[in-house]
């Protein structure tokens, strides 16, 4: 299922944001990691938070530690996944009426 | 002294407790209490929920949507863990299918 570590693609599995893709960007000790959704794709802001929120998915990204929102988001719309991302956010935003 | 019992029917049955209370005159009489609202459980496990508080309209309607239950997918219908359980099942069910699909 891939380890944690700079450019992989997890999905939150809890807090506010469960369910939702997230990108390692920082790796800060072996309890917690910096994650990036980037928030205007997945909703998902640049924050600290434990791995245990995490699943590490089978995609990892070509991106520099500490990449910007913009590098992560361009490295993303490479991957098969990308699409569903889209998907999965015009489904939010159709539900809640305003950008999630 | 046994007063008539109710004449109100469903509105006391359903809504009311009856409280047994001895009256000076050494009789009973019954007194109706509102039944207690029952605290919110996980759908999944049954354990009580936190932070989703239980009551009349006159109070739930006062609190914000915020108050009435944790601002988390699943809020106030699964628990912290169960959700954590299910959403776990669904992500390795979902890197399983990327890795057949490669």
């Amino acid at each position: 299922m891939g380890v944690i570590e700079v450019g992989r693609v997890c999905r939150k599995i809890a807090g506010r944001e469960a369910g939702r893709i997230c990108v390692v960007v920082r790796v800060i000790d072996d309890n917690f990691v910096e994650i990036t959704g980037p928030k205007d794709l997945t909703g998902v802001r640049r924050r600290r938070v434990n791995v245990k929120h995490l699943v590490p998915l089978p995609i990892k990204l070509d991106i520099p530690e500490g990449a910007s929102d913009e590098e992560v988001l361009n490295a993303l719309k490479e991957t098969d996944l990308y699409p569903k991302l889209l998907e999965e956010k015009e489904k939010r935003e159709r539900r809640k009426g305003k950008p999630a | 002294m046994i007063r008539d019992v109710n004449k109100r029917g469903r509105s006391r049955r359903l809504k009311k407790v009856r409280v047994a209370v001895r009256v000076p005159g050494g009789g009973i009489v019954y007194h109706y209490r509102h039944k207690r609202h029952s605290q919110a459980r996980c759908a999944r496990c049954g354990r009580p929920l936190n932070a989703t508080p239980t009551g009349p309209r006159s109070i739930m309607g006062k609190l914000s949507k915020s108050q009435r239950r944790p601002n988390r997918p699943y809020g106030g219908y699964l628990c912290p863990e169960c959700l954590r359980e299910l959403m776990l099942a669904r992500a390795i069910e979902e890197g399983m299918a990327l890795l057949a699909s490669r």
